[in-house]
């Protein structure tokens, strides 16, 4: 994902590595337009559509949600140390060096 | 009693009751004027209800936001048809036009939404999901 020759922050290198994570909901369309974007971009990611999750699961997702953003709010996405809540291209772009 | 004498209707979408004007009749098509949702008359004792003619259909939903719309002169932008498909999602999968973007299948989260009825839009500029907005 880092073209652009520009020099990675060490303290960042290790969790840049990791794929970043979409939780959504599968009838927002915000967060369609988020996994649509990373797509384009040809970034590979894991994606948890919570809605479509079993009561059990989905508590524990929700759980994991506001202890990340302090709310309900979709999409969430996480990238290395950043958390991007809503769609937002700017930030997407800046946090994967797009 | 007479029908004169029963002043309110309650409709199934917003649970919320209004106005009975008199001379409608049992049958007579009418609009919410809470949410705008149109109603199928029916009295069920003494009590007005409307009836949902077209529930859970595609023309029920863009008929009850756009008259929600006109109502209350807010406008919409060019995320609705994505919002709309949104919507329909949740019917499909959670039986009825929940809003798209929030997790709780509840009745108060039916499009409009209670919080929206409430004044969201008025207060923030647009609702909740960004369906309905207020215009400039």
């Amino acid at each position: 994902m880092c073209t652009n020759g520009k020099m990675t922050v060490v303290g960042e290198s290790r969790s840049m590595t990791a794929k970043p994570k979409v939780y959504a909901l599968s009838t927002c369309p915000y967060c369609k337009r988020t996994k649509r974007f990373l797509d384009q971009h040809k970034v590979a990611y894991d994606h948890i559509d919570v809605d479509t999750l079993d009561d059990a699961k989905q508590d524990e997702v929700l759980e994991e949600v506001e202890k990340l953003t302090g709310r309900r709010s979709f999409p969430v996405v996480v990238i290395g140390h950043e958390i991007i809540v809503g769609h937002d291209e700017d930030k997407l772009k800046k946090a994967l060096k797009l | 009693m007479t029908i004169h004498e029963v002043e309110r209707v309650y409709c199934p979408v917003c649970q919320a009751k209004f106005k009975y004007v008199p001379g409608w009749n049992v049958g007579d098509l009418v609009i919410c004027t809470v949410c705008g949702q149109k109603l199928k008359l029916e009295l069920h004792g003494k009590e007005w209800v409307g009836a949902r003619p077209e529930k859970g259909q595609e023309k029920e939903l863009r008929e009850r936001i756009d008259e929600y719309a006109r109502l209350k002169g807010y406008v919409f932008n060019d995320m609705k048809e994505e919002l709309i498909e949104g919507l329909l999602e949740k019917n499909k999968r959670f039986g009825d036009f929940f809003c798209p973007c929030r997790m709780e299948h509840v009745p108060e989260y039916m499009c409009p939404c209670k919080p929206t009825r409430g004044g969201d839009v008025e207060r923030n500029g647009k609702c909740y999901c960004g369906l309905f907005w207020k215009s400039k």
